[in-house]
């Protein structure tokens, strides 16, 4: 399939994006940032040491994103861009405040909706020219305080994977495995039987069998109590409650809730190596 | 085909009905004495920030962190879930998020985004999307991101934040005629062989306790009533393979029963003292 190879070409190129180390004791830089009426909020970013630029910063964006004008302005993209030649760049470096940030994947395209945005604000605020996404701010341990105005950024040494590959092999898995459903598997072994019938739409699983010898037995589990979270997460299915678990390793205690007689208890569990 | 993945992932929405929020959400809580919440999250497979909430007592549904949505969007079939009666597209949500935290009655758009019926119709993110949480809820609290941990940490800040407005009509069709793109991808999806499918099973209970010491992985107890117990596992048992996988290790363990799905029935090989055996279990629902 044509687009498909297209596709396959710009992860190829988008493959050389790696992040800087985190240091030994890293400092926590502050960054403010403008709110606009319409609740986003705009950074001021240096990319490749020329700007800075105004970008909205958007946590719900997997992609670092500029129009052409910037891409061409900072070295990013060699002419090209716009809205029908989206293309994928590295930038050699970013900035975000103080923040600095290298080898960071970007797509240069002209977006109607960062457009919009940019021909609404003109006047106040002058271009806004793209999104900060996911590759910059995976890269922190990051706050946001809309009261402050401000972001933290602390480097935690985490390495954001590209999402364009990622999202490629979404695809061919969804190709390849055609309908079949994932399976959640609880990392340890707790020691219950649970189930939960089709027209049961509460919250919860009903606990049935509470193993002899077993954790959960050990915990104080009693067979019908009603399971509600496992670590603070819901359990409102079995396959829940299994993905619940897959975040807790075999000798870890955890809080597990559960309603006992209308009555919300809390257990500590150690589930063990085992399945 | 990049171009439309691209448009689709910018994740940021200014599309509102507008005159439309009131001021209320942004009203201090009734005297919470929680001000700190640890929230679980996962990426989905788009790299998205997702968090579980319950609308009105009905979910779990599949929601978005999204600095750069305005406020709390759902789709349309969501929305009729929670029986919320809608004006313009705005309701009152009892809004809980996954971890302890409860927002009793904040207003949410019922809309459906082009963005998430793309990502659905593909299967990308791995996992069904059901709307975003934007500014109206996240501006109550300083939140800390952090995906070297496994949850987010929302503190509540003692201060109302500004209330919001849309484009406006000045902005007519902000997302600049991007709205085809979720239809455009629902049509392609097919074309491609793509057929998402979001439902999750839950992995079969066995219930062997194990120890594990080099290539060796023994039984190390064997819980009664069990269904291990019920075929004739015994401590001491070594797992030579597990529903066809070579044990060398308990990561190929691990692989193998990640495998098993809940009423499966499997085959267990074992070496017993000096023989070896072969054991047929029909796995339980738990864990």
């Amino acid at each position: 399939m044509k687009s498909l190879h297209i596709f396959t070409l710009a992860i190829a190129l988008a493959g050389v994006s790696g992040a800087s180390a985190a240091e030994p004791t890293p400092p926590t830089v502050k960054v403010p940032f403008v709110l606009l009426p319409t609740g986003h909020f705009l950074v001021a970013v240096k990319l490749n040491d020329k700007g800075p630029y105004k970008l909205i910063f958007d946590t719900g964006a997997p992609t670092m994103l500029i129009n052409s004008r910037i891409g061409k302005d900072s070295g990013a993209s060699k002419g090209g861009g716009g809205f029908f030649g989206a293309n994928q760049s590295t930038l050699k470096s970013m900035e975000v405040g103080s923040v600095r940030a290298e080898k960071v994947p970007v797509v240069v395209m002209d977006h109607p909706t960062v457009d919009a945005f940019s021909k609404f604000f003109k006047a106040e605020h002058g271009s806004i020219d793209g999104i900060v996404g996911f590759p910059f701010f995976a890269r922190y341990r990051m706050t946001v305080d809309y009261q402050q105005k401000e972001l933290t950024f602390t480097p935690n040494g985490y390495l954001p994977a590209d999402v364009t590959q990622a999202m490629m092999l979404a695809i061919t898995s969804a190709q390849n495995d055609k309908g079949k459903s994932k399976i959640a598997s609880a990392s340890a072994l707790w020691g219950f039987t649970a189930d939960k019938s089709a027209s049961d739409d509460a919250a919860g699983v009903a606990l049935g069998e509470i193993l002899k010898g077993s954790p959960a037995e050990k915990a104080g589990l009693k067979s019908g109590d009603r399971l509600m979270t496992i670590d603070g997460r819901w359990t409102d299915s079995l396959a829940d409650t299994h993905a619940a678990a897959s975040k807790i390793d075999a000798g870890r205690t955890v809080p597990v809730t559960v309603l006992r007689d209308g009555k919300e208890l809390t257990l500590q569990v150690s589930p063990v190596k085992g399945f | 085909m990049s171009r439309l993945f691209a448009l689709l992932c910018a994740g940021l929405i200014s599309q509102i009905p507008s005159g439309a929020l009131r001021a209320d959400e942004t009203a201090p809580l009734p005297r919470e004495v929680r001000t700190r919440f640890e929230i679980p999250y996962r990426l989905t497979d788009t790299k998205h920030v997702l968090v579980r909430v319950r609308l009105n007592g009905k979910g779990p549904f599949n929601f978005i962190i999204d600095t750069g949505a305005p406020a709390l969007i759902m789709s349309e079939k969501i929305s009729e879930k929670t029986g919320v009666v809608n004006e313009k597209g705005w309701g009152k949500y009892r809004l809980e998020i996954e971890g302890g935290l409860t927002l009793p009655a904040t207003s949410g758009l019922a809309t459906d985004m082009f963005q998430l019926k793309g990502m659905n119709a593909m299967g990308l993110a791995g996992v069904e999307l059901h709307g975003v949480l934007g500014y109206n809820i996240l501006s109550q609290f300083r939140i800390e991101y952090d995906f070297t941990a496994d949850k987010l940490i929302f503190t509540k800040l003692a201060f109302s934040p500004p209330k919001m407005v849309g484009l406006g009509e000045k902005a007519k069709g902000g997302q600049g005629g991007l709205e085809f793109a979720g239809d455009a991808m629902k049509m392609l999806a097919p074309l491609m062989g793509i057929k998402p499918n979001f439902e999750t099973r839950s992995r079969g209970l066995i219930g062997i306790e194990i120890e594990s010491s080099g290539s060796t992985v023994r039984v190390r107890s064997v819980f009664a009533g069990s269904p291990a117990d019920k075929a004739g596992v015994l401590v001491g048992d070594v797992l030579v393979s597990v529903a066809g996988k070579k044990i060398s290790s308990g990561d190929d363990l691990t692989q193998a029963i990640a495998k098993i799905a809940a009423g499966d029935k499997i085959e267990i090989r074992v070496e017993r003292g000096e023989g070896k055996k072969s054991l047929t279990i029909e796995t339980g629902k738990g864990l």
